[in-house]
């Protein structure tokens, strides 16, 4: 954690009251947040920052008496914007020409097991690099459980044009992959 | 291609409206051609997620995760707690150097310490309130706070605090190891005029420095 993301300004009126709210929302959605984020691309220091922060914008959101409509698309929104903040290295895992951490971490997974995971895992990588950001993140929410509503919301567009985006990036994934 | 091709995604995703997924669904049941691409997509589907796994699990140490802000934000609980509770008593006039006041502190249990910058020239008036104090919060410590503040309101003093220090360390709120050694935290409750609570501030300070400015 760096000096920066630990100086914390938070209000003090409904501060106990958010808390709770905020360690149910923070147990539950953590995990799914810095998968996302480290799947587009930030590290994993990178990310638990982003994290932190955007549970602490939540807090003081919840404290605050801010809707808690849709929560869990708002987080995600924080957290891919705060990511998007960070330019300079997001994208960076995609525009890498090889995935050599992932690789490596499947090196040391059961040899005849490994060697089938490794080229579908592989492939599936090069298949994901290639398609366009939109497509991307639509897909990465996704799988982080998000609804296509949610992920229009996140991304600042249409819950139909989520859904074309969807189909369209399974369809070039089921290709690539000859699945 | 089938004409419901386009909406296999969107069904397997559970996006349809009712009426058109149960179309779909029965349409499925009698094409074999959908029933193909609907196996496609689920077996890239499950691949993203395995896929999204494994990126996650190797993304280094810290990726397997360490639960740093759910502490945390139980101990911000705990302190507007305390804070409260410390609130709700009279206020006492202080030495602007309450960090200093004793010798027998354990530095490495939290405390709770207030500043006056326009501290009086009254020694009567000044209050040493170095408090131990748990995250979870004390009340018999609160109780004999408190029992401190109201003797020093029976010796006349006025309110006019500003701040309030309540410093933490960083065992108390993160994980062994989550922060550097010697590293703990202050966090500074600012008073508006009127007595209230404006701000909480969190800062990292160095135990070393904290101890050797604050027990000389």
């Amino acid at each position: 954690m760096s000096g920066d993301a630990a100086n914390l300004a938070l209000p003090l009126s409904g501060l106990s009251a958010g808390a709770g709210e905020a360690t149910t929302l923070y147990r539950e959605l953590r995990k799914p947040l810095l998968r996302y984020l480290v799947c587009l691309g930030l590290s994993s220091d990178e990310a638990q920052d982003v994290v932190q922060d955007a549970f602490l914008i939540l807090h003081r959101h919840l404290a605050s008496g801010g809707s808690q409509e849709n929560i869990r698309g708002w987080l995600f929104r924080v957290a891919h914007n705060q990511a998007r903040n960070r330019q300079n290295r997001y994208d960076r895992h995609f525009c890498a020409p090889e995935d050599s951490e992932t690789t490596a971490a499947l090196d040391e997974a059961t040899p005849e097991h490994a060697v089938l995971e490794k080229e579908k895992f592989q492939q599936l990588g090069k298949a994901m690099r290639l398609l366009t950001p939109s497509e991307r993140e639509c897909l990465l929410l996704r799988a982080a459980g998000l609804r296509y509503r949610e992920i229009g919301e996140v991304l600042g567009i249409a819950t139909s044009t989520v859904s074309d985006t969807v189909e369209r990036a399974v369809k070039k994934l089921a290709e690539k992959c000859n699945v | 291609m089938c004409d419901f091709s386009g909406k296999l995604i969107a069904w397997m995703d559970r996006e349809l409206p009712a009426e058109q997924a149960a179309e779909v669904e029965s349409h499925i049941e009698a094409c074999p051609e959908c029933r193909g691409q609907l196996d496609a997509y689920m077996r890239v589907s499950g691949g993203i997620e395995a896929y999204c796994d494994e990126t996650m699990a190797s993304s280094g140490p810290r990726g397997a995760g360490i639960p740093l802000l759910a502490p945390a934000i139980s101990v911000a609980a705990a302190l507007a707690i305390i804070v409260a509770f410390f609130f709700t008593w009279p206020r006492t006039r202080v030495e602007p150097r309450a960090l200093q006041s004793s010798q027998s502190a354990d530095v490495a249990s939290p405390f709770i310490a207030t500043e006056n910058p326009s501290a009086s020239a009254r020694p009567i008036e000044h209050l040493h309130r170095q408090q131990v104090v748990t995250p979870a919060g004390n009340f018999s410590q609160g109780r004999h706070l408190a029992s401190t503040a109201a003797q020093t309101q029976i010796a006349g003093a006025l309110p006019e605090e500003s701040m309030i220090r309540i410093a933490i360390p960083a065992e108390e709120m993160f994980p062994p190891g989550a922060v550097p050694e010697g590293m703990n935290f202050v966090a500074d409750v600012t008073i508006a005029p009127d007595g209230s609570a404006e701000r909480m501030r969190l800062r990292p300070q160095l135990a070393a420095f904290e101890r050797s400015t604050s027990l000389q």
